[in-house]
């Protein structure tokens, strides 16, 4: 069932000859360094655009992490003494924004950005200069969201940001400016790669592979990318109303001038909620490449994994609402809203039931990765389940803006999103780094974010069903309930809890280091694997594919394994994946072009970033970050289209094998 | 797996078996759950004032009888599923078997397992439908208080109105302490002078946010007299955990004797007094901000405050009756001593209406508390009252500021304040 043909086999790819001049403006060549900090600096190749986002997301994963520490250390106590109120409004606006914005985001796009070429059966993305100017327009994101902690404080006003408590008045300092620039100029760099991942995997496909034959982690992926291009914008000029409030008096959100503060509260939840969406499902794509791996069956019910996901997609467009119950919408709104959040369920529960059912009757390996993937199954089941208890409009006044929401959330995004990020670290480092993760150290790694997890988030839904309001910087004993079982003991298990959960995770990097000193090397095909990224070396060529796969089935690499007995129906195993990696060597094409670096991704960034500065410092330095972006505009769009001939030819065919990605360490 | 135990379910508590009109038909339901739910009592503490789970009027019981719907729901469907993938792990855990055949799936199946989702939900919606709209009813209501939140305290104005045959002929302005008759249908019209704040009394009703330009309507009945806790639930910015409320509920009565009081202005301190005093310390401070009716200046004539010359939101707690509320500050801090507020929190319904209108008694009186306040406001709770970084609101506090009163002016004060009752 073809809906998107790919367009053309592999001889354009032999195109070669610049017909650009060899400088930029007469002035930059374009750079070939393939070693040292410039080759990831300059670089254009996804792999290396991939680690960095990961690296990137890492860092601020801790970051995050430590916010999240400081909070449960204030909340362990009545009247905690940690933090000021002050300090933990930004503690908790900040937590929320480095976890969503430079977590949990980047991590989808170092993942997306590393494997959908690798699955796809491509070279690269269809954009490699964009796909690095998206990392580098993050970067500055990222640094100028956390540079508000030394510039006079970050902001706090929550995550959300709502109007008119974000306006000048109520929040003078500059933390707000801060976060509504970051934030812009992330965004602004997740909408120009998610265009860029969408025209890769419509466009970029190994010939053969018809959208229905594309693995699921490239269709959740596609359907991301939706969600972020009809989203973004919203949130954008949400963003740009604020900034223009707050740095250029208007009045956009002033109630005095007749404004409603609710637009801002619609404009938000409309990007607000796709946003959950775009979270979960990069985690969901990922453990549905796991689960049939490791269950050594293919995915139960693939159309229906599919098409539940682009409809999640879908109806998430239209529930926004229901994180406004108690705003008076009156009830027709909120009923319409009411009954859309439990239709979302259905296609979530599809989802549950197939990754269940694709584990029925298979053959359960047990690995890490496989862990973390019932970890999802299970956590976001109740997560998914508590979402349900507050679809029921009336049933949620009693429960929005209390712990047992924060409870909610956490369940999806951390016992969900985060479990399925660390099944796809188990899965894929091999891949990338050429080395397996210690699976003993994985197992404490799982076991205790298990604990850790649950031990954290469980109580907080008795603490908010027991009437603990969030976002407050202190709770106190006159509310606090009588008995042993009152906010005093909850509140110290959360806390408890999120010291094992710290725990867990320094396991993992822990195994890092380990695996990088002492790791041992990764076999080609360490999980018998079902998926185009494994038909090449650990980590991958440069240039991905020493031929480009020619697909006839879902799962085509498992399918160049194993066939059917034709007699007894049973699958015998005809190749191992190292042969076949081995025969993709020997056959491998002749003048493989790649795209070269470019100096102006992080050029036209470091503009973007000086502009952001100047918005809040003033306009002499915007001046300069607009020359900046503007200089180096020219520059992106006047360079050569190739530094020089440096298209791989292989050893086979008399050419020099180009340098493979080192192994970490 | 270790997740069970913390399912939503384990919130259920059993004082709702009692008392509770509308829901005898959902009786049976209960005692089902029940066995289930006895397994989580250890989970909930006695007497959280602010627990989701004791309905004490109208509004928070249909919540609830929505609440004993979908979560036993939830919780059941729960065990299935976590039922289902345990025995899934368990029975296809790799004993060396063969490669399991090649199947993608089963259409009949996907199918069956889209449909039941979906007729759990349609049941939950049409009670959810039902639940929304009934809880939307305000045309049944038989009084009206104008609600308004300001950075951090709730104020309140009774208009003019008769109320169960009790006339209150002037308007009521009071803060902090909400206090409606029992069995009777309350409107609270909802606004705010500065940013959004949510109104929340969870023994009473849901929440329902306080909206600058908006008035957004919240119904309230309690059945029994009691004094019921609250909380602003909408981030509100420095001092939001700080901005709380209660709502005492009163006999038709002993409503009758609280309004009653609340339309007298403050009597003068007797002459030559340290309240005396004090009152002339009110008159040189307090009085740009906060209201007392009745207080006049030295030349006779009414000493009328001004808070919106000082403060953003406009608005001040007027004080004529401080010493009838037992908490203040935004209801974050008692103004009676902590064995005088048990008394009045745990009184039975029938001896609660005499404590509470007792008031704050010499006896009673939070020395400690109320000294602390007028000594420095802003250290006890957090409030934008720093005059150097006021640009933002033209040099207006948020809040109260420090008044650096003497020691001996704040003797005075407190002598004055008492007389507040």
């Amino acid at each position: 069932m073809a809906i998107i043909e790919r367009p053309t086999p592999t001889a354009a790819i032999t195109l070669r000859a610049p017909v650009t001049p060899a400088q930029s403006m007469g002035i930059v060549r374009r750079p070939v360094t393939s070693t040292g900090w410039k080759s990831w600096v300059f670089t254009v190749d996804h792999k290396k655009i991939g680690i960095m986002y990961g690296v990137f997301a890492m860092f601020f994963f801790i970051v995050g992490g430590v916010e999240a520490l400081l909070i449960r250390l204030q909340l362990a106590t009545p009247d905690g003494k940690v933090l000021s109120a002050d300090l933990y409004n930004q503690m908790f606006t900040m937590h929320a924004t480095t976890m969503i914005f430079l977590f949990a985001m980047p991590m989808a796009a170092a993942f997306a950005n590393y494997f959908l070429p690798l699955q796809l059966g491509a070279r690269d993305v269809a954009f490699p200069r964009l796909n690095a100017l998206g990392l580098w327009l993050l970067v500055a994101g990222g640094l100028i969201l956390n540079a508000s902690w030394f510039l006079g404080g970050a902001a706090d006003g929550g995550w959300f940001m709502y109007s008119p408590n974000s306006g000048p008045v109520f929040s003078p300092s500059n933390g707000v400016d801060f976060w509504t620039l970051g934030v812009q100029i992330a965004g602004f760099g997740s909408l120009i790669g998610s265009i860029n991942l969408i025209v890769t995997i419509l466009n970029m496909r190994a010939p053969g592979m018809t959208l229905m034959k594309m693995p699921v982690f490239c269709w959740m992926i596609l359907v991301v990318q939706f969600l972020l291009v009809f989203s973004l914008p919203v949130i954008t000029v949400a963003l740009v109303l604020l900034t223009f409030q707050r740095s250029f008096g208007a009045t956009f959100f002033d109630v005095a001038q007749g404004a409603d503060p609710l637009l801002w509260q619609h404009l938000f939840w409309i990007f607000g909620h796709p946003e959950v969406y775009v979270l979960i499902l990069p985690a969901f794509g990922i453990i549905t490449e796991v689960l049939p791996t490791f269950s050594r069956k293919p995915l139960f019910g693939y159309p229906f994994v599919v098409f539940s996901g682009a409809s999640i997609g879908l109806v998430g467009f239209g529930v926004w609402s229901h994180h406004m119950f108690a705003t008076g919408l009156g009830p027709i709104s909120v009923a319409a809203f009411s009954i859309a959040t439990m239709a979302i369920a259905i296609p979530t529960g599809v989802k549950i039931f197939n990754w269940t059912l694709t584990m029925w009757g298979g053959k359960i390996w047990y690995s890490t990765a496989m862990k973390f993937s019932i970890g999802l199954i299970v956590l976001f089941t109740i997560g998914g389940l508590s979402g349900v208890t507050h679809a029921v409009a009336p049933s949620d006044t009693q429960q929005t803006d209390t712990y047992y929401i924060v409870a909610h959330f956490h369940y999806v995004l951390f016992g969900g999103m985060v479990f399925g990020l660390f099944s796809g670290f188990y899965y894929w480092w091999p891949k990338v780094f050429g080395k397996m993760l210690n699976e003993k150290l994985g197992g404490w790694n799982f076991w205790l974010m298990v604990i850790g997890m649950n031990m954290t988030f469980g109580p907080m839904h008795i603490l908010g069903l027991q009437g603990q309001p969030r976002r407050m910087y202190v709770w106190t004993e006159a509310r606090a309930g009588e008995g042993l079982f009152n906010f005093g003991f909850w509140n110290k298990i959360a806390s408890l809890g999120s010291l094992i959960l710290t725990i867990g995770i320094l396991f993992f990097l822990i195994n890092i280091v380990y695996t990088a000193r002492k790791g041992k090397i990764a076999p080609l095909d360490p999980w018998d694997a079902r998926t185009l990224e494994w038909i090449t070396t650990s980590p991958p060529k440069e240039h991905n594919f020493d031929r480009i796969p020619v697909v006839h089935h879902l799962d085509d690499f498992f399918h160049r394994k194993y066939q059917e007995d034709a007699t007894t129906g049973e699958l015998v195993q005809i190749a191992t994946g190292e042969q076949l990696v081995r025969a993709e060597e020997a056959n491998a094409d002749a003048h493989i072009h790649l795209p070269s670096p470019s100096y102006w991704p992080i050029a036209i960034a470091v503009g973007v970033g000086t502009l952001g500065f100047g918005v809040v410092y003033g306009v002499p330095i915007m001046i300069v970050g607009v020359l900046m972006i503007l200089g180096s505009s020219f520059g992106f769009v006047l360079e050569p289209s190739v530094a020089q001939d440096i298209d791989y030819d292989p050893p086979a065919s008399g050419g020099q094998d180009t340098k493979e990605l080192a192994p970490l360490g | 797996m270790s997740h069970e135990g913390t399912l939503p379910v384990s919130k259920q508590n059993m004082t709702i078996f009692g008392g509770v009109k509308s829901q005898g038909r959902l009786n049976r339901k209960k005692t089902a759950v029940m066995a289930f739910g006895v397994l989580f009592m250890a989970g909930c503490a006695r007497d959280a004032p602010q627990d989701t789970w004791q309905p004490k009027g109208e509004n928070a019981s249909n919540i609830n009888t929505l609440q004993w719907i979908v979560f036993p729901l939830a919780g059941v469907v729960g065990v299935a599923v976590f039922a289902l993938i345990g025995f899934v792990l368990w029975r296809y855990r790799d004993k060396g078997q063969a490669i399991p055949h090649q199947s993608h799936g089963n259409p009949a199946v996907e199918i069956t397992l889209t449909i039941i989702p979906a007729l759990i939900l349609s049941v939950v919606g049409v009670f959810t439908f039902r639940g929304i709209f009934q809880l939307a009813q305000t045309n049944d209501t038989q009084m009206v208080i104008n609600v308004t939140g300001q950075q951090w305290w709730w104020e309140y104005d009774y208009p003019a109105q008769v109320v169960n045959g009790v006339e209150i002929s002037q308007p009521i302005i009071t803060a902090g302490q909400l206090v409606i008759p029992t069995d009777t249908k309350v409107l609270l019209r909802e606004t705010s002078r500065d940013v959004i704040h949510s109104y929340w009394i969870p023994a009473l009703n849901g929440k329902k946010d306080a909206v600058p330009g908006r008035i957004n309507l919240l119904r309230l009945q309690a059945y029994k007299p009691g004094i019921y806790a609250g909380q602003c639930t909408e981030f509100c910015g420095l001092s939001h955990a700080n901005m709380r409320m209660e709502a005492v509920a009163l006999e038709p009565a002993d409503f009758a004797t609280w309004v009653a009081n609340q339309q007298r202005n403050a009597q003068q301190p007797a002459q030559a007094s340290l309240a005396q005093e004090g009152e002339g310390v009110f008159l040189n401070q307090c009085i740009r901000c906060h209201q007392v009716n009745g207080l006049k200046k030295a030349d006779g004539t009414a000493a009328i405050a001004a808070p919106d010359e000082n403060v953003y939101s406009g608005a001040a707690p007027n004080l004529t009756h401080l010493m009838s509320r037992n908490t203040f500050a935004g209801a974050a801090f008692d103004l009676v001593t902590s064995d005088c507020r048990k008394n009045i929190w745990t009184a039975s319904p029938e001896q609660f209406g005499a404590a509470y209108l007792e008031g704050v008694s010499p006896k009673c009186l939070n020395q400690t508390n109320l000294r602390r306040w007028l000594r420095n406001a802003p250290e006890m709770k957090p409030m934008y009252a720093d005059p150097t970084k006021l640009a933002s609101s033209d040099g207006k506090y948020r809040g109260m500021p420090n008044l650096n009163l003497s020691e001996s002016d704040i003797d005075k004060l407190v002598a004055y304040l008492s007389t507040l009752k």
